[in-house]
């Protein structure tokens, strides 16, 4: 009876888990909305290979010191990236080079913004990481050290080297494959059949379980960056509320609450405190968790 | 040597116990009167209650005048001691039973007491006494009298971020079994809550009443001006009362209804729910005045001091320098930014931010604390004399205007360092200087554009939405299920007589019943009739797994009629079975029409018990 029971809850794991992320994208109200795909890849190709041209360009401009010229190229970048992209053409790289066009122009909250995006899309690419370590070190609030330790990634290296797409594919084949091997222990039964199908089975859960958390990670837990150069947290939602502390270009929170226009978050970064403090020295950054309201037009979703 | 140690222990003995008489002697000495309820009826009784708090060593108070009443008995004397953390109290109480005699508004008159040359006396009492029986509203009135709550706060109007000490009072009469106290915290949005002390718990006399109070406090800090609302606090609690028993003379009876059984299994209780909900309140918060407002003032009100120090005051120039800013006092301590640092010359420090601990070090009737703020400094030159001064601003509410702390530099002195020379791009190996290096990064940059166009796709379409996978993932599990239940039934029918009996009956039938149609037009009256009434007669023994020779009329109609099939059907199958052993042995055999329309029969008789059976 329990095996019976353990097959059908795996007969139904795969359909269930279509509607984890429906369910939890409705969390925030003003979540990124996915458009539906609008251009073609060719015309994300044409596009995207004119940005990257237009980046280029800009960095030979920057080498020759005419920098007017190249703030123009890199904008004409962005605004080509950025019509990939909201005609539903999502891909890491675009996101990447993104970030580095942002990067480039000064504003890094956005810059960690779409290197964010474009490491959940790539979550093994190298330059997108190195890229983002660096912008989180130019910025002024230094966040605390909440990187998830090297051994607890290498255990579960699939939940962090695979994205969602690529975790679901993997859950898809192991379904498949799980129902072959029960298909033929129907017509052919033998022990090894049955042991061979409860390993993938197994395997088959690990991967599902690992796929609800990835989807959780990323779209339970609304994570946001600053992009605005400072930013006054409030004590509740509204101009009437006195400032509690400030944070700065780059900083990221965690969003936990939206009313009107306002969102409540908690930080985990240095805190600058009064007129004689000089941030900017990552080891003396205040180790404070502070929670608080601030405008919705200064934190752009991950 | 050891008997002189004895005499010693003695005297300490003598002289503690002195101490502590002492002690029960100098305690105020207070007599109060209070009665179970200040409203009752001519069938009431009123009990009266003489407490002397302070000694047990006096005669007996004076019983007060009273009209309207006529003493039934008392009184009754109890004495009792508290020792409260250390606190030793003491009070002895006489209790009279009244019985009222007129109805009317009466005044107990106070009791007096004559106690070492001094004449004590209580506080006179209000009671009614009323001629009507209690109606529903009454006993309600007096109920809320018993059990009752209040939610109050220390002031009505405050400044942001002011002081507010908000208190919760639970009120239930003494003696009253009250328990499972669920209390719900009045929500105040607006404002910043901290804990004040532990729950307190005292006696109360409110209208000639004791009570006993449970008290909850909380220091609220207004976080914007204007009228804001705390809103009401609610209590559910449980009035306990334990149930007479129907005692009966067992000795089983008599052994388990002893009190220790009726508190372990908790019988003989019944709770009634009580709920009491207190009023809201709404506080007039002021905002901070601009006027006179310092540029250093950051948020901080209350009333505040401040403590600087430095442990190190000769340093070379690069090295640190800890300040530590202690602010101490009274107010919301947790929020308070730290004070700010006068430097003259920017170039002359280098400044860390600071950290910082807080503690709360007394929050009994109001929230004091101590934050202390460390912060790093560093001379930038060998000519400075002193640290930055301090400047901490902060608004005191009581006095309505801002103050600002001062702290005077503190003398330090700074030595020149060896100086710092950075790491050249190109090194001369004349230019090394065997000094204190500051590393420095020669490139940082990030790195370049994605280029690889061909791998560009859109990640967009997460999989597990797509419809058609989604499709997809359901074939596999039908197919499985299927071939799961095309197996399952398979191996039922080579394992199951009964159940391949009766899944087969059907088929079987149909061909009994071709069988019988070709004797039809063959012309054979006697094989058509058998094979007729074996059709029939099988079918039924296939379908109740029965032989087929005991498929007799009454054996199946008995069957039939306990598988409920209807009586129509059952009465359709008897005359069937009479009527084809009857065409079988005898010579009138019908002509061909009754013999097709006794094989319609039969097929629709099967058909019909095919659906009822199934």
């Amino acid at each position: 009876m329990m095996i019976r029971l353990w097959v059908l809850f795996l007969f139904l794991l795969p359909f269930l888990d279509c509607g984890i992320p429906s369910a939890h994208s409705g969390s925030l109200k003003s979540k990124i909305q996915n458009p539906k795909s609008g251009i073609s890849r060719d015309e994300a190709v044409k596009l995207c290979a004119e940005a990257n041209e237009k980046y280029l360009q800009a960095m030979k401009l920057i080498a020759s010191k005419s920098i007017p010229e190249a703030d123009q190229k890199l904008k004409e970048a962005t605004d080509l990236y950025e019509a990939v992209l909201t005609g539903g053409f999502r891909n890491g790289q675009i996101y990447y080079n993104l970030g580095n066009t942002y990067y480039r122009r000064g504003e890094l909250g956005k810059a960690i913004v779409n290197y964010r995006r474009a490491e959940r899309l790539m979550p093994r690419n190298a330059d997108i990481n190195a890229n983002l370590r660096l912008a989180k070190g130019s910025t002024k609030d230094k966040e605390l050290s909440t990187e998830i330790p090297a051994v607890i990634k290498r255990i579960f290296f699939w939940l962090f080297f695979l994205n969602r797409n690529e975790l679901s594919l993997v859950a898809i084949s192991l379904y498949v494959v799980l129902m072959a091997i029960l298909f033929f222990s129907t017509i052919r039964r033998h022990a090894g059949m049955k042991k061979l199908s409860i390993g993938f089975a197994s395997i088959l859960f690990v991967v599902i379980v690992s796929f609800g958390i990835k989807i959780y990670l990323e779209q339970g837990v609304n994570y946001g960056v600053i992009v605005t150069s400072e930013c006054e947290v409030r004590y509740g939602p509204g101009e009437e509320y006195e400032p509690k502390f400030e944070i700065h270009n780059g900083a990221e929170c965690v969003i936990e609450d939206e009313k009107d226009d306002w969102y409540r978050v908690y930080v985990k970064v240095g805190v600058k405190r009064g007129a004689g403090s000089e941030t900017g020295v990552g080891e003396k950054a205040s180790r404070e968790v502070r929670r608080g309201w601030l405008q919705k037009k200064y934190v752009d979703l991950i | 040597m050891s008997v002189y140690k004895h005499y010693c222990s003695i005297l300490m003995s003598v002289f503690a116990i002195f101490a502590c008489v002492g002690k029960l002697c100098a305690q105020d000495i207070l007599v109060t009167a209070t009665v179970d309820q200040n409203i009752l009826t001519l069938n009431d009784q009123l009990k009266l209650t003489l407490t002397i708090h302070g000694t047990q060593d006096t005669a007996h108070p004076s019983f007060p005048a009273i009209e309207g009443f006529t003493l039934l008995y008392g009184p009754s004397i109890s004495a009792q001691e508290f020792n409260i953390n250390g606190a030793v109290s003491v009070r002895k109480s006489y209790t009279y039973v009244l019985q009222p005699s007129a109805k009317g508004k009466f005044t107990i008159g106070p009791s007096t007491l004559e106690y070492k040359g001094k004449v004590y006396s209580s506080q006179p009492l209000k009671v009614e006494v009323v001629d009507m029986p209690r109606s529903s509203d009454a006993q309600a009135q007096n109920l809320e009298k018993l059990v009752f709550v209040e939610l109050s706060v220390d002031k009505h109007e405050a400044y942001v971020y002011e002081q507010i000490a908000l208190s919760f009072k639970f009120y239930f009469q003494k003696g009253l079994p009250v328990g499972d106290i669920d209390y719900t915290a009045p929500a105040a949005k607006s404002f910043m809550e901290e804990k004040l002390g532990d729950q307190r718990q005292y006696e109360e006399i409110r209208d000639g009443i004791l009570y006993n109070v449970l008290e909850l406090r909380t220091a609220l800090f207004p976080m914007m001006s204007g009228d804001l609302t705390i809103s009401a606090a609610k209590v559910k609690c449980n009035l306990i009362v334990r149930q007479q028993r129907d005692r009966r003379n067992t000795p089983s009876d008599s052994f388990f209804s002893d009190a220790f059984f009726d508190d372990f299994f908790g019988r003989e209780q019944k709770r009634y729910p009580i709920e009491r909900t207190t009023d809201s309140i709404t506080l007039k918060v002021k905002p901070l005045p601009e006027e006179g407002k310092p540029k250093e003032f950051k948020g901080a009100v209350g009333a505040f001091h401040m403590e600087v120090s430095t442990q190190s005051q000769h340093v070379k120039v690069g090295d640190p320098i800890t300040l530590s800013m202690s602010v101490y006092g009274e107010g919301n301590i947790q929020t308070i930014h730290e004070p700010v640092l006068i430097i003259n010359k920017e170039n002359d420090f280098k400044v860390y931010p600071s950290e910082s601990t807080t503690q709360i070090t007394n929050r009994e009737e109001v929230i004091r604390g101590r934050k202390v703020f460390s912060k790093v400094i560093e001379p930038q030159k060998p000519d400075l004399k002193s640290t930055p001064a301090i400047v901490f601003s902060f608004f005191d509410p009581h006095a309505g205007q801002y103050k600002t702390i001062t702290k005077e530099p503190i003398p330090i002195t700074v030595e020149a360092g060896e100086q710092e020379v950075p790491i050249q791009l190109t090194l001369s190996h004349n230019n090394v200087i065997p000094a204190k290096h500051q590393v420095q990064l020669l490139t940082e940059d990030i790195l370049p554009i994605m280029t690889n166009l061909a791998a560009l796709r859109n990640q967009g379409n997460p999989v597990y939405r797509n419809p058609y996978i989604a499709g997809f993932l359901f074939i596999p599990a039908v197919v499985v299920i299927t071939s799961l239940l095309i197996s399952r039934h398979n191996d039922r029918l080579t394992s199951d007589i009964g159940y391949a009996r009766t899944r087969r009956a059907h088929v079987m039938a149909k061909k009994r019943l071709e069988e019988a149609r070709s004797m039809l037009r063959q012309n054979s009256p006697a094989e058509f009739f058998s094979c007729l009434s074996k059709a029939v007669s099988d079918y039924l023994a296939d379908k109740f797994n029965i032989p087929p020779a005991s498929a007799t009329e009454d054996k199946v109609v008995s069957l039939l009629q306990q598988r409920g099939i209807k009586d129509d059907v059952i009465e359709d199958v008897s005359r069937c079975f009479t009527d084809y052993d009857h065409r079988r042995f005898s010579k009138d055999s019908g002509t061909v029409d009754e013999m097709e329309r006794s094989l319609k029969l039969a097929e629709e008789l099967i058909t019909k018990m095919e659906r009822q059976l199934s």
